[in-house]
C-alpha cells in the first residue's frame, strides 16, 4: 500500500494498524529530516482511508484525484510566503466544520507546520484538541522543537527516521546511473534525504568538491595570498557556500575518523584517500577538532549575516593554522 | 463515530477524576460549597495538565440541575450538554480565533441577557492569551463587574501575556505538572478499562513520555496501542517511543569515561545503522550521565533513579571510577550538544565531535582545587623567596652582587643564589627550597619546607633541632629523607641514636602528613662541596654576607667617604641600625 514510500517501514506497520483496528487518531505529526517522504507517507495514509477498493489501487477515482491534488477532501496548507498565516488556518477551519463530501474522512495535511505563526498556531488549538468526528489532520515537520509544545501535545507524533545509506546508495545508482563511489559520496553527504541528494548539487558534491578539498589541503599557513584568494572564492558562492562548508566539514570528519582507525565505508571522501591520509599524518586530533569548531562557529556567524569574505579569511586562516 | 483518542475519551468529568490538581478542585469545591463563588476565574498551568477540562467541570458544577455542588452530577441535561459541548449557556470560545475587539463586543452584547435555562451564564476563553490588547481593554469593565448571572472562566498556557489589569480581576489557579506515579496509576486505570495488558515498566515509560503532561502521556499511550493492539510488549513500546538499547548506551558510557575515542565513534555508528534519533541519543546519554551523577552524590538513589538493579550495579561501577567534576563537565558538553543537534544540518557530525571531545577531556580539575593549590603556590613563593628576590632588600641588591664579588673578606660559601638552585635540584617533586634561615613566614604556612620542619622540631625538641641544623638535607622525596652530617662529628653521633630518629620520624610525619622513612649518612670531608649546605652553615653564609654588604654600602656612602677623605682616618667598625632603615657609621680615627 505504501509502495512508494521507500523505507519507513516501522511507520508504515504503524499507520496501517492503527487504520486497521480503527484506532486512527484525529492528528498526527510527522516529524523527520526534509525529504526523506514524510509527506509522500501522508499522501498514502490518505489514498488507504479514501480509495473505494480500499487498497490503495490508484485507479479509483479517489485514488486518481488524491494523485491530481483535487480530492474535495484532502486539504493542504503550505507556508505562504515564509510562514503559515492565520487567514489559512480560519479558511481550514472553516472547512473542516462541514462534513466530508466524498471520502469518509476529511484529511488535512500541514506541511511545514513549524512555519506557522503564532497566531495560527494557537487559532488551531482548539481544532486540533477537538475537531468534528471523521476529521484527520497530518502535520508534517522537519523540527519538531520549533513547533509549540501546545500543538506538539494534540497530536500523535510519528518518528521519521533518516533513511539508511545503503538504501538511498542504491537508489542513486539505479535512478542517476553513477558509479557506487559517486553515490557513496552522494549519500552520505544528504544525510538520508532523498530531497538532497536527487537535487542541484549534484554537481557541487560530485565534482567541485574534488578540487576544492585539494585547495584547500595545498594551503599552508605561509601562504596568505592564496588563502585570500580562496577566500573570495568562497565569499561568491552566496547561495552554496553552506553546502561548501558541509563539505569542508565532511572533509575534517573523515581525517577523524581516519585517526582513529574507523572502516574506510565510513569516510566520505573515499575517492581522495590519498589527500587524506596525506594530511592526516600532519594533524592530530585535537586540532581536527579545533578545525571542525571553526567551520561550525563560521557557519553560526554566516546565519547571522557577517560579512562572508571575512568570515572566510577567517576561517581559512584558523584552518591552515 | 470514529475513533475518539484516549486523551478525549477519558477527558475527566468530575473533580476527583482530575489527577494531580486536588488544590484547585478543593479550593473550587468549597467556593461552591459556601456559596462564595467569584466571577472570574482564570486556569493557568502547561499543556496537557487539565485547565480546559476543570473549566468544564466548574461550568457543569455550577449549572447542575441537581443543585449547585462540588460534584455535578452528569447525568442531567445540563450536565450532558456540556459535556457534548452544547451547552445553551455555557459559550467555549476559542481566544485565539477570535482575537478581536469586536469578538469581545460580541460577548459584551451577549452577556447582558439572562441565562436560557441554568443558573449561569458561562464564558470559557481557551488560549486566552492570544486575545489582543484592544480585546483586553475592551473586557476590562465587564470583567470587573458583570451582571450576577455570569461567570468568566479563561484557561491559557502563557499567562504572563495576559495584562496585569485582567489578572488582578480574576481569581487565579496555577495548575501543576502531574507526578509521575499519578499518571502511571491514570494509565493503569485506562489500560484496564480498554482491555490492554501492559506491564508497569512500559506504563512507566509512556508515562515518563508525558513530561508531566497527561495529555502527552495518554496521545503516547494511544500510539502505543494503536502499534501493538491488546497486548502491548516492552520491546515493542522501546522501539515506538525511539529508546536507544541500554547496551549501546553503557557501551557509549564506558568509552567516554575511558577515553576510548574509538569505541565511541563505533557507538555512533550503530545508533546511525539502527536509526535512532542522534537528538534522543544525546539525551538519554545526559539521562544516563545523569545516573552517574545521581549515584556519586546519593549513596541511597531510591526513588531518584529507576532501571534494572542489573543495570544500576553496572552504572554505579562506572561511577566508582571517575571524579564528579568530570561528569559534570560531560553533562555541559552533552547538554549543550543536545541543543546544537536540533538546528544542525549534520548532527552526526556533531555528536562524533562531542563525544571524541568528552574522551579526549584530560582528567577534570575542579577551578576552586586550582585557585587554592594557586594561593598555596604563591604564599610559598612569597615566603621563601630566595634571599635575593626579596622586596625589602632590593634596594641594597645590585651593589651587593658585585660588591660581594670583589670583597676580599667574602665568605667562602658565600653564593646564596648558588646554593639555593643547588637544594632546588635535589629535591624538585615537594619543590622543597631552603630558603634562608629566619625567614619562616609568620603564619606557618608552606609546609613542606624542610626548614619549617626544624624550625618545628626546635619548638618540640630544641636538642633535635640543634643538632638536625647541622645536618644537611640530602634527598627529600617522600616518603625518603636522607640526611647527611659530617664524618665523626658530635652531631651524626647525636643523629644515629635510636631514640632521636624515631622522635624525628614522628614530628615529621606528622607535618608531612605521610610515614617516612629517615636515613642518616656520614659525609666525609671532600664530600662536602657537593652536598647542599647546613641550615647553620647557611645561616652563617647569610649573615656573613649581610655584614659585608652593610659595610660595603657603608663604605661607599659619599659622606663616608669624603670623611676618611678630609680626615683620613681608618673605618674600624660597621654596626647596622636595628631600626630604620638608615646606617649610621661611626667613624673613629
Amino acid at each position: 500500500m505504501f509502495a512508494r514510500v521507500l523505507g519507513h517501514q516501522r511507520q508504515k506497520n504503524l499507520l496501517q494498524r492503527a487504520v486497521a483496528s480503527s484506532r486512527l487518531p484525529h492528528a498526527y505529526m510527522f516529524e523527520g529530516p526534509e525529504g526523506i517522504g514524510k509527506c509522500l507517507m501522508a499522501l498514502a495514509l490518505t489514498k488507504m482511508l479514501f480509495c473505494a477498493n480500499g487498497n490503495s489501487c490508484s485507479e479509483c477515482p479517489a485514488c486518481q484525484k488524491i494523485d491530481h491534488h483535487n480530492h474535495p477532501d484532502l486539504h493542504s496548507i503550505s507556508p505562504d510566503g515564509s510562514s503559515i498565516k492565520i487567514e489559512q488556518i480560519r479558511a481550514l477551519q472553516k472547512e473542516l466544520s462541514y462534513r466530508p463530501l466524498e471520502a469518509p474522512y476529511k484529511v488535512c495535511l500541514i506541511d511545514g507546520a513549524e512555519k506557522m505563526n503564532l497566531a495560527a498556531a494557537n487559532a488551531l488549538l482548539k481544532t486540533l484538541e477537538e475537531p468534528r468526528p471523521q476529521t484527520l489532520l497530518i502535520l508534517l515537520t522537519s523540527t519538531p522543537d520549533a513547533v509549540l509544545p501546545t500543538i506538539r501535545s494534540r497530536c500523535q507524533r510519528l518518528p521519521f527516521s533518516r533513511i539508511p545509506k545503503d538504501k538511498l546508495q542504491e537508489v542513486l545508482v539505479e535512478q542517476l546511473n553513477i558509479d557506487d563511489t559517486q553515490a557513496h559520496i552522494l549519500a552520505t553527504l544528504s544525510e538520508g534525504s532523498f530531497k538532497k541528494a536527487l537535487g542541484k548539487d549534484r554537481e557541487l558534491y560530485l565534482q567541485r568538491r574534488r578540487d576544492l578539498l585539494k585547495t584547500l589541503a595545498a594551503l599552508s599557513a605561509g601562504s596568505v595570498i592564496p588563502l585570500l584568494d580562496m577566500a573570495q572564492k568562497l565569499a561568491e558562492e552566496k547561495d552554496l557556500l553552506f553546502e561548501i562548508l558541509e563539505i569542508m566539514q565532511a572533509f575534517y570528519r573523515d581525517l577523524l575518523l581516519l585517526k582513529h582507525g574507523s572502516p574506510l565505508d565510513e569516510l566520505v571522501n573515499i575517492d581522495m584517500l590519498e589527500t587524506l591520509n596525506q594530511v592526516s599524518r600532519k594533524e592530530d586530533v585535537t586540532s581536527l577538532l579545533g578545525k571542525l569548531n571553526a567551520i561550525m562557529t563560521s557557519r553560526r556567524h554566516l546565519e547571522r549575516n557577517v560579512n562572508r569574505q571575512l568570515a572566510m579569511e577567517v576561517l581559512l586562516l584558523r584552518l591552515v593554522a | 463515530m470514529s475513533y475518539l483518542v484516549l486523551a478525549r475519551k477519558y477527558r475527566p468529568q468530575s473533580f476527583e477524576d482530575l489527577v494531580g490538581q486536588e488544590h484547585v478542585s478543593q479550593t473550587l469545591g468549597n467556593a461552591i460549597k459556601t456559596g462564595r463563588v467569584h466571577h472570574a476565574f482564570l486556569f493557568t498551568g502547561a499543556r496537557g495538565v487539565g485547565k480546559t477540562s476543570a473549566a468544564r467541570i466548574f461550568a457543569k458544577a455550577l449549572n447542575c440541575e441537581q443543585g449547585l455542588s462540588s460534584q455535578p452530577c452528569n447525568v442531567c441535561q445540563s450536565c450532558l450538554e456540556i459535556s457534548s459541548g452544547q451547552g445553551l449557556d455555557v459559550f467555549e470560545i476559542d481566544g485565539a480565533s477570535n482575537t478581536g475587539v469586536d469578538d469581545v463586543r460580541e460577548l459584551r452584547e451577549n452577556i447582558r441577557y439572562l441565562p436560557s435555562r441554568s443558573r449561569y451564564k458561562i464564558f470559557i476563553i481557551d488560549e486566552v492569551h492570544m486575545l489582543s490588547i484592544n480585546a483586553f481593554n475592551a473586557l476590562l469593565k465587564t470583567l470587573e463587574e458583570p451582571p450576577s448571572h455570569a461567570k468568566f472562566i479563561f484557561a491559557t498556557t502563557e499567562p504572563h501575556k495576559i495584562p496585569i489589569t485582567i489578572l488582578s480581576r480574576c481569581q487565579r489557579f496555577d495548575f501543576r505538572k502531574i507526578p509521575l506515579p499519578l499518571i502511571i496509576t491514570r494509565l493503569k486505570e485506562i489500560a484496564s478499562a480498554e482491555n490492554i495488558q501492559v506491564s508497569e515498566r512500559s506504563l512507566g515509560l509512556v508515562a515518563r513520555r508525558g513530561e508531566g503532561s497527561m495529555r502527552d502521556a495518554l496521545s503516547t499511550f494511544d500510539q502505543v496501542i494503536a502499534f501493538c493492539g491488546e497486548t502491548v510488549g516492552d520491546e515493542d513500546v522501546q522501539g515506538l517511543l525511539g529508546m536507544v538499547d541500554r547496551r549501546l548506551l553503557l557501551d557509549t558510557l564506558e568509552g567516554i569515561l575511558g577515553h576510548d575515542s574509538r569505541r565511541v565513534l563505533q557507538s555512533v555508528r550503530r545508533v546511525d545503522d539502527l536509526g535512532h534519533s542522534f537528538r534522543q541519543f544525546c539525551r538519554e546519554l545526559v539521562e544516563a550521565f545523569r545516573s552517574l551523577v545521581v549515584l556519586k552524590v546519593v549513596p541511597d538513589p531510591e526513588g531518584l533513579l529507576d532501571g534494572a538493579p542489573d543495570e544500576l550495579e553496572e552504572l554505579r561501577r562506572l561511577a566508582g571510577a571517575v571524579e564528579l567534576e568530570d561528569l559534570e563537565r560531560a553533562v555541559t558538553v552533552l547538554i549543550r550538544t543536545e541543543g546544537d543537534l536540533a538546528g544542525s544540518s549534520f548532527p552526526r557530525l556533531a555528536l562524533e565531535m562531542a563525544l571524541v571531545r568528552l574522551a579526549h577531556l584530560p582528567a577534570g580539575r575542579e577551578v576552586a582545587t586550582l585557585v587554592r593549590q594557586m594561593e598555596d603556590l604563591q604564599r610559598r613563593l612569597d615566603s621563601k623567596a630566595p634571599v635575593v628576590e626579596r622586596p625589602a632588600t632590593t634596594s641594597f641588591e645590585r651593589p651587593v652582587a658585585s660588591s660581594a664579588e670583589r670583597s676580599p673578606t667574602a665568605n667562602p660559601e658565600k653564593p646564596v643564589p648558588g646554593n639555593v638552585e643547588q637544594v632546588a635540584a635535589t629535591a624538585p617533586p615537594v619543590g622543597v627550597r631552603t630558603p634562608p634561615v629566619g625567614e619562616v613566614s609568620p603564619d606557618g604556612d608552606g609546609r613542606h619546607g624542610w626548614q619549617d620542619l626544624v624550625q618545628l622540631v626546635r619548638k618540640e625538641r630544641p636538642r633535635l633541632g640543634g643538632v638536625l641544623e647541622h645536618g644537611r638535607l640530602l634527598v627529600l622525596e617522600l616518603p625518603v629523607v636522607e640526611l647527611g652530617f659530617v664524618e665523626g662529628s658530635f652531631h651524626l653521633l647525636q643523629m644515629q641514636g635510636a631514640e632521636l630518629q624515631t622522635a624525628f620520624s614522628k614530628i615529621a610525619e606528622d607535618f608531612f602528613g605521610q610515614s617516612i622513612s629517615l636515613k642518616v649518612v656520614a659525609l666525609r670531608e671532600q664530600d662536602q662541596a657537593d652536598v647542599p649546605p647546613s641550615l647553620a652553615e647557611e645561616r652563617q653564609a647569610r649573615e656573613s654576607t649581610q655584614r659585608n654588604r652593610v659595610r660595603d654600602e657603608a663604605l661607599a656612602h659619599p659622606g663616608i667617604q669624603a670623611v676618611q677623605k678630609i680626615l683620613g682616618g681608618d673605618v674600624v667598625q660597621v654596626k647596622p641600625l636595628r631600626e630604620g632603615t638608615d646606617l649610621e657609621h661611626k667613624d673613629r680615627k
